[in-house]
C-alpha cells in the first residue's frame, strides 16, 4: 500500500498540490516562529529581550496547529472525494478499508515530509525578518543573534505531520464509512449556539472594564472570534433568507445566468457551508482586530504617551495571530472553492448541451460567488462590529474608529478577489473540456 | 389536445437534416487528425466518419445503426453540431452548421437541435418543470409556462412539476428530457441511446413518447441505437459500419433490422472495403 501510494503521488503530484501549500504554510510559520525560541534559548540573553522572544514564540503554539489541523484536513477531505472512483476500483480489486487508509495516510505523510523541508528555508528567512522587527522596535536587544535549530525543527515536523496523518486518518474514515451521512446540521447548530453566546458574553465583558485596562482588548477580541464561528455556523440558513429576499431582483437583473446561480445556491446551501465557514471567519476576524488596533494606537497616541514595549508586543502579536488566522481562512477558501467549483465540470457540460454558451456558465459561476460573497462579508462584518463598537465605546468613546472604513474596504477587496477569482478561473478551465467529454466523465 | 406547432420564426424547410461528404479521424491521442484520407495508413489515427452523405425529410424518425466503433456517435454529435467535422458540410433545416467557435454553436443548437441522452442530463438543482424551461430562459425567449405544463402533462408528468430530478425514476428522467426537447421547437431532436439506461416498460414509454414527437408535434427525430427494438419504432434504419452508410430499411421491424444488422459485417466485407480488418 505504501508503493502505491508513493507511485499516486508521482503520477499525479498536481492533486497534491492543495495540501502541499496548506502543510508548507503550516510548517513554514511554525518553525517561523519556533526559532525564536531557539534563539531565545542561546546563552547569555537579557531577560527582557528572552521573555520577548518566548511570548512571541508560543503565539502560535496551540491554536496554530489547530489551523494546520484544519487546513490540511480541508485539503485532504477534497483529494480523497476526488478520488472516490479509484477509490472504489481499489475496493473491488479487494483492497480492505485499513489498505486504503493506509495510502492515504501515507501519502499525506509524504507530502507533509516535503512540505516541511521546503519550508525550512521560508522558515529561516522569516524567523530572520521577525527578529529584525524586534531589533528596530528595541524590544529585543541589537546584540541578540538569530538561531534556528532543534525546537523550530522538532515542531515544525512534528506539528505538521501529525496534523497530515490525522486529517487524513479522519479524512479516508468518512470517505470509506458505508453510505453517506447528512452533514450534521444538528451539532453544527448546538456549537454555532454556543459560540454565539460566548461571544456574546465577551463583548458585553468589555463594558464592564476600564478604559485602560491593558486586557479591555482581549474579551472583545476573543467576543468578536466567537460571534464569528458562531454565524459562521448559521450561515447556510442565512444564505438561503438572503436568497429568499434577493433572489428575485437579482435573477431578474443577472439574465439567465442569474438565474441559475439563485436556483444553485438556494438548493446547495447546506453544502456551501465549507466556503461560507472561511469567508465570515477571515472577515469578521480581519475586521474586528486590524480595526481595534488601530483604535489602541490612536488612543496610545492621543493620551501623549509612548508605546511601552509590552504595548508594542501586544500589537506585534495582534497583527501575526491576525495575520496567521487569515492566510489559513484564506488558504480554505480558495481550496474549498477550488474543488466545489472544479468537482462540477460535468454539470458544466450538461448546461452546455442544454444551450448555455461558455460565456453564461462563467456567468453563473461569478454571480454565485458575488452572492455568496455579499451573505459572507455581511456576517463577518455583523461579528467583527459587534466586537469593534464596544471596545471603541469604552476606549476611545465614539461607535467607529475613521479608519475602519478604509480598513474594511481593504479586508472586502481581497475576499471578493479570493472568491470570485477562484471560482471563474477554475470554471474557465473546466469549460476547456468539451461539453459531451465533460458529461462522460465520472468527475 | 396534441397539436402540429408550426409557429417557428424561419420557416420550415422540407429537408430538416442533410449531411455532404462528411468526415472524421480521431488520432489515438483524442485529437483531431488532419486529413480523413491518410487515415487508413496509419495505425495511430481512426476513421470515424468517412464521407458520409444522407438526408433527412421534415417531420421523419430515423435511427442510426451500427456495431460498437462504427461511428455512430460520431456521426450524430456532428450532425448536431457538438463536435466539427474534419470535412464536408451539416445543414439542419437550411442553414449550414459547421462554422463558428463554441459560443455560436451553442445559440444555434439551443434553438434549433433538441437532445435526448442516455444519461438524461438534467441540472441536478433544477426543478422537472425549470429544467424543462432552461433552454428558452438561456435563449432569453419569453417563458411560455402553460405550454410547458402541457407537454410535461403530455409526457405523463403534470404531477412532477416541482420534483427534482433526483426523486425521479430514470424512465421519469428520460421523459423530462423529452419535454425540454420539446419545448423549443427544434428543427432536429437528436437522441443518443436514449433508452440505453431503462428497464423495458420505460424504454418503450419513451420510444412511444419518440414516436409521438414525430407524429403529433411534427419534429424530426434522429435517434443512435443499438437495440433493434428501438430502432422499429423509426420510419425508417440508416446502417453504418467502419465510418460509412452501410445500407438502409425503411419501415422497419425487429427481425429485419437484427437479420441486417448480424449481416453487417458479411457486406461491408463482400463489398471490399480496403479499411475492414477482422474483429471490427
Amino acid at each position: 500500500m505504501f508503493l502505491l501510494a508513493m507511485r499516486s503521488l508521482r503520477q499525479r503530484p498536481g492533486r497534491f498540490a492543495g495540501t502541499l501549500l496548506a502543510a508548507f504554510l503550516g510548517a513554514a510559520i511554525t518553525m517561523t516562529f519556533n526559532s525564536l525560541h531557539d534563539t531565545a534559548a542561546a546563552p547569555g540573553i537579557d531577560d527582557a529581550s528572552a521573555e520577548t522572544l518566548n511570548l512571541s514564540g508560543g503565539v502560535v503554539g496551540g491554536y496554530g496547529t489547530l489551523l494546520v489541523f484544519f487546513a490540511i484536513a480541508s485539503t485532504l477531505t477534497v483529494t480523497v472525494r476526488q478520488r472516490e472512483e479509484e477509490m472504489e476500483l481499489l475496493r473491488r480489486t479487494g483492497a480492505t478499508p485499513r489498505q486504503l487508509g493506509r495510502m492515504v495516510v501515507g501519502e499525506a505523510a509524504v507530502v507533509a515530509l516535503a512540505a516541511t523541508v521546503l519550508a525550512i528555508l521560508p522558515a529561516m528567512l522569516g524567523g530572520r525578518v521577525l527578529l529584525g522587527m524586534f531589533h528596530d522596535s528595541g524590544q529585543v536587544a541589537r546584540d541578540v543573534d538569530y538561531a534556528f535549530g532543534p525546537i523550530a525543527l522538532s515542531a515544525g515536523f512534528g506539528v505538521t505531520l501529525l496534523a497530515s496523518v490525522g486529517a487524513a486518518f479522519l479524512a479516508v474514515r468518512r470517505a470509506t464509512r458505508a453510505g453517506r451521512r447528512a452533514p450534521r446540521t444538528r451539532l453544527r447548530a448546538l456549537g454555532g449556539a454556543l459560540a454565539l453566546l460566548g461571544g456574546a458574553a465577551g463583548v458585553s465583558t468589555t463594558f464592564a472594564l476600564d478604559a485602560t485596562d491593558p486586557i479591555l482588548m482581549a474579551p472583545a477580541a476573543e467576543g468578536a472570534i466567537l460571534l464569528s464561528i458562531g454565524l459562521a455556523a448559521f450561515s447556510p440558513a442565512l444564505l438561503r433568507a438572503l436568497l429568499a429576499c434577493l433572489g428575485r431582483p437579482f435573477a431578474a437583473l443577472a439574465g439567465p445566468s442569474g438565474y441559475l446561480a439563485v436556483l444553485n445556491l438556494r438548493r446547495n446551501a447546506a453544502r456551501l457551508a465549507g466556503i461560507l465557514m472561511p469567508l465570515v471567519l477571515f472577515t469578521g476576524i480581519a475586521t474586528a482586530t486590524l480595526c481595534m488596533q488601530a483604535v489602541e494606537s490612536d488612543a496610545i497616541e492621543a493620551s501623549g504617551l509612548t508605546k511601552s514595549v509590552e504595548d508594542k508586543n501586544m500589537e506585534t502579536l495582534n497583527l501575526i495571530v491576525v495575520g496567521i488566522i487569515v492566510v489559513f481562512a484564506c488558504v480554505m477558501l480558495i481550496n474549498s472553492l477550488y474543488a466545489a467549483t472544479a468537482y462540477r465540470v460535468r454539470e458544466f457540460g450538461r448546461q452546455r448541451l442544454t444551450g448555455a454558451t461558455p460565456r453564461q456558465v462563467i456567468g453563473m459561476v461569478g454571480a454565485e460567488a458575488t452572492l455568496l460573497t455579499v451573505t459572507g462579508v455581511l456576517l463577518g462584518t455583523a461579528a467583527g462590529l459587534a466586537g469593534l463598537v464596544p471596545f471603541t465605546l469604552v476606549r476611545a468613546d465614539e461607535a467607529l474608529p475613521g479608519q475602519a472604513p478604509w480598513i474594511w474596504l481593504g479586508i472586502v477587496a481581497v475576499a471578493v478577489a479570493a472568491t470570485v477569482v477562484t471560482a471563474v478561473a477554475t470554471a474557465r478551465r473546466g469549460l476547456r473540456v468539451p461539453a459531451v467529454a465533460a458529461v462522460a466523465v465520472a468527475a | 389536445m396534441f397539436r402540429r406547432n408550426r409557429e417557428r420564426g424561419h420557416g420550415p424547410s422540407a429537408e430538416a437534416l442533410r449531411l455532404v461528404k462528411v468526415g472524421k479521424v480521431y488520432r489515438a491521442g483524442g485529437q483531431d487528425a488532419g486529413k480523413p484520407g491518410e487515415a487508413g495508413d496509419r495505425e495511430s489515427t481512426v476513421t470515424a466518419l468517412h464521407d458520409v452523405t444522407l438526408s433527412l425529410p421534415t417531420g421523419s424518425f430515423t435511427a442510426v445503426m451500427g456495431p460498437s466503433g462504427s461511428g455512430k456517435s460520431t456521426l450524430l454529435q456532428c450532425a448536431a453540431g457538438l463536435e466539427r467535422p474534419d470535412s464536408g458540410i451539416v445543414v439542419v433545416d437550411g442553414e449550414e452548421v459547421t462554422a463558428g467557435d463554441e459560443a455560436q454553436l451553442a445559440v444555434f443548437r439551443r434553438l434549433r437541435i433538441g437532445f435526448v441522452f442516455q444519461q438524461y442530463n438534467l441540472l441536478p438543482t433544477l426543478t422537472v418543470l425549470e429544467n424543462t424551461t432552461l433552454p428558452l430562459r438561456l435563449a432569453r425567449r419569453r417563458v411560455n409556462l402553460p405550454r410547458a405544463r402541457e407537454i410535461l402533462g403530455q409526457v405523463g408528468l403534470g404531477d412532477r412539476l416541482g420534483h427534482l430530478p433526483d426523486q425521479l425514476s430514470g424512465g421519469q428522467r428520460q421523459r423530462v428530457a423529452i419535454a425540454r426537447a420539446l419545448v423549443t421547437e427544434p428543427s432536429v431532436i437528436f437522441a443518443d441511446e436514449p433508452t440505453g439506461a431503462l428497464d423495458l416498460r420505460s424504454a418503450r414509454e419513451v420510444l412511444a413518447l419518440l414516436r409521438e414527437a414525430v407524429s403529433r408535434h411534427g419534429r424530426t427525430v434522429v435517434m443512435v441505437t443499438h437495440d433493434p427494438v428501438a430502432a422499429s419504432y423509426a420510419d425508417a434504419v440508416l446502417f453504418l459500419a467502419d465510418g460509412r452508410l452501410a445500407g438502409s430499411l425503411a419501415a422497419p421491424t425487429v427481425d429485419a433490422v437484427a437479420e441486417r444488422l448480424a449481416h453487417l459485417g458479411d457486406e461491408v466485407y463482400a463489398a471490399g472495403r480496403p479499411e475492414f480488418r477482422a474483429g471490427v
